[in-house]
């Protein structure tokens, strides 16, 4: 709970009337100024002048449960904001009778998120944006279910602007003509992943949406044609067509036939497109700032840096991972392109330190640079970028093993707003944190594989960088439980945190942990000593746990899940797999955590058929994603299988014998 | 049409009188006249319109170009056929002198029946209309038979004296064919019919029928002027409107070629609207397939029953020497047709009857599934009844698309239409109750039509249809008179057989002209 609640908690301790005098208006201002939602909550909590000020002001709400939608619908009445992406168990019949509940409730509503709502069908759809007359922006993606029918319930909100439908992969061409005859106003709309639109889908949107700003066709199986009717919008700025492998050149020549106004263009995976076809895009966009070809060129030719040169003023990212460089190159595109600010060459072979240093050399905005497996380089290359890009913030050097202490030392100098560095597999030690810990702004730092690292590095890191919010020590096997009492003592907003197979951690390590109130991410993989009374410690201190794995922790038992259902209550996902617990535990998990959706419970030997089919039946209608063994697919009953899948839960069956292990 | 029926006649003219010429033995005059057509032949001028000399013989194009390999070959033609002198048979002859006898009065009878019935009904325009019709019908089929009841005597007249007369035989060759005599002997009762017949607004129907009669002096005409595409022959030369209908399948539309590059054709409609494609040079009858005329020929003598006379004709023969023809719609006015300042040629000869039926001939075959589509070209029918009834793709307004992309066309022309999804269906109709009410009865009236006429009109007409639309013409072949020398001969002559496959064009041409005046 920040300072600044607990002052307004004071406040409220001393007089309510204090508090109460207050206009809503004022608390409203307050509460507005309240970031967290759990300082929020608390001042709902011990004051019913504020409980009022929020029900009145409170624009957003994110609801985690199907039960209490209608009561909160009702209670807020001034929503802007609804996201049910993480609702369990929202289903169509749920939703529509919710919305029909609220009223006018909804009429302020703009923004809905239903992404990953698969049970959500078009009538509780026809439902919401027959109440929300103001709807502007809905986000449908990842429900594999949807459809057309779906689709063409939110073509009757003739105000949306924004609307995301990636992966609703039923949805095809009529779906989307409905959309586009429906809402016209239309500015940012994405189809990624729906694969059934075809170029007539496209061509008719580009006819009847005339101010898309921003669109995203990625991995459809669209043509050419597409881009030709693409080229019609006038305001067009942003376009993603990442692994369209149906485009080629001739596409981005007829695209750059359009107006001028493209900013953004993603060819990413585009297999067909060369540079040739790159820079007669480039032709005829003299505004072009953003550029992503990763993992689509093989060479670059003479005309596309020729074409580059004409960018030099606005083109701030270039993405050409996987390309295969040279120094000269990387040099030409310094030249071209000074005014970058991020830089991908992810796994670029022939990056060399030369080639680093003619390119930084003219590019001092750079923030953000991606080094990815760019293995030749070395101290010299970040010695040059630490000299030339004083305001660098993101710097990834996953497998570069031959930098060390020294270059990083340049880098931590001189860069004080590094926020994020990946340093994965590059081997480094605690002489290379002691140096990093200058870096007061870190917030991302992985160290995953670099089993040199001790509880030493880790203090120097703590004791400096109290803004980390993810750390990611994968197989940094030296570290103990008092490397983790160090850490929780500086790094007290760690959100991410990734102790994958550091063995060496017990039941204390985890108790150290407790104390991290914002952990949401905690990956425990393979912690063999840590068993139930480690996991309470952790359910107990991390409230805002939400996804948490466990997997071959084999000394888990039924105490670490009681622990779980008792404390965890926010917990999303969960990993047990290997672990040595029985069906009375697993039961009383599956049947006491409500926010759960995906469980992963492979090989749970000590599970008897009986207690899969109870817990399953216990936790039917919240669960998601379920994986387990094949074995048990002919065992359990098929109602039960059907009614799994009935609540939109895909079970992913592994197939593997079962492991014995005790 | 007045402007070509003028040198239509003058060209008949111009034959009957070297038939009676012929009949005199023929003066040395012809002789000189001959270079002189044959110079004709090859550059008309504008404003004149030539009494050619028929190229009954031979292929069409070197008929055109080369006339002097022409004679060549009508000469030899005649040589090598001196076993056609045997098959002179007075019993014949005799018996079809009588049947001439008996044709020429029924003819007469006709006419009479005609004038009377026209001083009977005074009223009733239509009915009388109808009336004409019919008796135009019968009319028609009896001239064919007169036709070809004279043609078939002349073999058996001409070749004696051809042999003992070589000035004759000159003029034979020149005239060519039976068929040339058997034309010329029947236009007096014809012409003869005109003079019977009072009625002014009868005069199309008689250009109906002498069209009919005399597309091969028509053809040969159209052929002298055909070389010269820039038209100028004094028919009438302003296009009168535009006929944009499309035609993507009629060829031409997307070659260039350079005015004068090329040759244009253009065949009389009775032409293109006969079913028959090939025709027996000797007697006139007519096939469907090539293969039929060449088996056909065998009964003519022992040399139409060697290999390479039976063998297939390559198509390559000649091909290097041949102009390149393109051919002209016959409706003036026409986009196809040559007189047209924007004159788009057709390519092909199917080209132009699917050309001609589609823009310039009743629509009067009806799709039995869905009673409302019609087509002129069976093959347009059939391709539309492969799809008919699938019109999956539906648009809010209830217009049905049979494809995809027609339906997105529409939805992005017409504001506020968008496409209805297959369950929406229920609601639209709930909404608009028309369609709700109209589509069970539709539905009846489908299944009730589609099961009558396809056993009896529709698919008889298919068998007999289909073959033509891939059936070629030859350019130079003989109007439709049918009536063989063999059927003849046989005692038991199926009278209603020939009028049956040249009425449907008749009456078909007949009522275009009706509906275009």
């Amino acid at each position: 709970m920040s300072r600044q609640a607990q002052k307004l908690d004071s406040a409220a301790g001393d007089g309510a009337v204090g508090i109460g005098v207050l206009s809503l208006d004022l608390l409203g201002q307050v509460l507005h100024g309240l970031w967290e939602p759990r300082d929020r909550k608390a001042c709902r909590l011990v004051s019913r002048a504020f409980e009022r000020a929020e029900a009145a002001h409170r624009r957003a709400l994110r609801v985690l449960r199907r039960e209490p939608l209608p009561r909160l619908l009702r209670a807020f009445p001034a929503l802007e904001l609804l996201d049910l992406s993480a609702c369990a168990s929202l289903d169509d019949a749920s939703l529509a009778a919710a919305v029909a509940g609220a009223g006018g409730g909804l009429a302020g509503l703009r923004s809905v998120c239903l992404a990953r709502a698969n049970g959500v069908g078009w009538r509780g759809l026809e439902a919401l944006v027959a109440a929300c007359p103001k709807l502007e922006a809905v986000d449908l993606s990842h429900c594999v279910s949807a459809g057309d029918r779906e689709v063409a319930a939110l073509a009757a909100a003739a105000g949306l602007r924004e609307l995301r439908l990636d992966k609703c992969l039923a949805v095809t061409d009529m779906g989307l003509a409905k959309v586009v005859v429906g809402c016209p106003r239309l500015e940012k709309l994405s189809l990624k992943w729906c694969r059934e639109i075809s170029d007539i889908g496209i061509d008719l949107l580009a006819k009847k949406c005339p101010e898309l700003r921003s669109l995203n066709i990625s991995y459809l199986k669209v043509g050419n044609g597409s881009l030709r009717s693409i080229s019609s919008l006038e305001r067009l700025e942003e376009l993603a067509m990442v692994c369209c492998s149906c485009i080629d050149d001739e596409g981005l020549e007829l695209l750059s036939k359009g107006s001028d106004s493209l900013q953004s263009v993603d060819v990413s995976r585009c297999d067909h497109v060369t540079s040739e076809g790159l820079a007669s895009l480039i032709d005829g966009r003299n505004f072009l700032q953003k550029l992503y070809a990763a993992d689509c060129l093989h060479e670059i030719g003479q005309r596309f840096l020729s074409k580059l040169a004409t960018l030099k003023e606005t083109l701030t990212l270039l993405k050409l991972d996987g390309l295969e460089v040279s120094d000269s190159l990387l040099q030409a595109i310094g030249e071209s392109c000074n005014k970058l600010v991020e830089i991908g060459l992810s796994k670029c072979s022939g990056v060399t330190d030369e080639g680093i240093s003619s390119l930084v050399a003219q590019c001092s905005d750079l923030r953000t640079i991606d080094l990815t497996c760019c293995n030749l380089i070395t101290n010299n290359a970040l010695d040059s970028i630490a000299d030339n890009c004083k305001m660098l913030e993101c710097l990834r050097l996953e497998s570069c093993s031959l930098i060390n202490e020294k270059g990083l030392k340049r880098i931590a100098t001189c860069c004080p707003n590094l926020k994020e560095i990946d340093l994965t597999d590059c081997g480094v030690d605690d002489a290379a944190l002691e140096h990093l810990a200058k870096c007061s702004e870190l917030r991302i730092l992985k160290l995953g594989l670099c089993s040199s690292i001790s509880d030493k590095g880790i203090a120097f890191i703590s004791s400096k960088c109290g803004k980390l919010v993810e750390l990611d020590l994968y197989r940094c096997n030296s570290i103990t439980d008092d490397g983790l009492a160090a850490l929780v003592n500086g790094c007290k907003r760690i959100k991410l945190l990734n102790l994958c197979y550091c063995n060496k951690i017990t039941d204390t390590g985890l108790g150290h942990l407790g104390s991290l109130e914002e952990l949401t991410n905690l990956e425990l993989r393979c912690l063999f000593r840590i068993t139930g009374i480690g996991i309470s410690s952790v359910a107990i201190g991390c409230k805002s746990l939400i996804e948490l794995d466990l997997k071959r922790c084999y000394s888990v038992d039924d105490a670490g899940l009681w622990a779980l259902a008792r404390y965890a209550l926010n917990l999303r996902q969960l990993t047990i797999s290997y672990c040595q617990v029985t069906g009375l535990g697993l039961c009383h998990l599956l049947s006491s955590l409500r926010c759960l959706q995906d469980i992963k419970m492979v090989h749970l030997s000590w599970v008897s058929i009986e207690g899969f089919e109870l817990a399953l039946r216990a936790a039917c209608g919240r669960l998601k994603k379920l994986k387990m063994l094949c074995g048990l697919k002919t065992v359990l009953s098929p109602e039960l299988l059907q009614m799994l899948q009935a609540c939109g839960c895909r079970i992913r069956w592994v197939n593997k014998p079962l492991v014995y292990k005790d | 049409m007045e402007g070509r029926m003028t040198s239509l006649e003058a060209a008949m003219k111009a034959s009957s009188s070297m038939a009676s010429n012929m009949a005199r033995n023929a003066d040395p005059d012809q002789q000189t006249l001959r270079p002189n057509s044959v110079e004709q032949f090859y550059f008309p001028r504008p404003g004149q319109s030539l009494p050619g000399i028929p190229p009954f013989f031979g292929p069409p194009s070197s008929s055109l170009y080369l006339p002097n390999d022409n004679e060549a070959k009508f000469g030899n033609q005649f040589e090598s056929n001196p076993s056609q002198n045997t098959d002179w048979d007075p019993q014949a002859i005799v018996s079809n002198l009588t049947f001439l006898e008996q044709k020429i009065k029924q003819v007469k009878d006709i006419v009479q029946s005609m004038n009377n019935r026209e001083n009977q009904v005074a009223g009733g325009s239509s009915e009388l209309a109808a009336k004409q019709h019919l008796i135009t019908a019968d009319l028609t089929s009896i001239i064919i038979q007169l036709i070809s009841t004279a043609g078939s005597l002349l073999p058996s007249m001409k070749n004696p004296l051809l042999s003992s007369n070589p000035a004759v035989r000159q003029l034979g060759n020149t005239l060519g064919s039976p068929m040339g005599f058997g034309m010329n002997a029947n236009q007096r009762p014809s012409v003869d019919s005109k003079t019977d017949i009072p009625d002014t607004g009868k005069t199309s129907d008689y250009d109906e029928l002498m069209n009919s009669l005399n597309t091969a002096q028509d053809e040969r005409d159209e052929l002298i002027k055909c070389p010269n595409p820039c038209g100028g022959e004094g028919s009438e030369p302003t296009p009168m409107e535009d006929h944009d209908v499309k035609e993507s399948d009629d060829g031409g539309e997307g070659e260039n070629l350079p005015p004068g590059s090329y040759v244009v054709l253009q065949l009389e409609k009775e032409e293109i609207l006969a079913p028959h494609t090939h025709f027996c040079l000797i007697c006139g009858k007519g096939f469907k397939r090539d293969a039929n005329l060449r088996m056909h020929m065998r009964g003519h003598g022992d040399e139409y029953k060697t290999s390479a006379a039976l063998a297939k004709p390559t198509k390559d023969s000649g091909a290097d020497h041949a102009p390149v023809t393109r051919y002209s719609c016959p409706f003036v006015g026409c986009k196809r047709n040559k007189e047209h300042k924007k004159f788009q040629p057709l390519k092909t000869i199917l080209c132009v009857k699917n050309h001609y039926k589609r823009s310039h001939c009743d629509k009067s075959y009806t799709c039995s599934r869905c009673n409302t589509k019609k087509f002129s070209v069976i093959a347009d029918l059939k391709t539309h009844e492969k799809h008919c009834g699938r019109d999956k793709w539906l648009c809010s307004c209830g217009t049905t698309f049979s494809r995809k992309d027609k339906l997105f066309g529409h939805v992005a022309l017409f504001q506020g239409h968008t496409p209805a999804l297959p369950m929406e269906d229920v609601k639209v109709s709930e909404a608009s109750e028309q369609p709700q009410d109209s589509e069970p009865l539709n539905e009846m009236a489908r299944s009730m039509v589609y099961s009558f006429p396809s056993s009896d009109g529709i698919s008889n007409l298919d068998m007999k249809m289909a073959d033509d639309v891939r059936g070629y013409f030859s350019p130079l072949n003989f109007d439709p008179c049918f009536g063989a020398l063999d059927d003849f001969t046989r005692p038991g002559f199926d009278i209603s057989e020939n009028p049956f496959s040249f009425l449907p064009s008749g009456s078909c041409s007949y009522g275009q002209q009706n509906g275009d005046s």
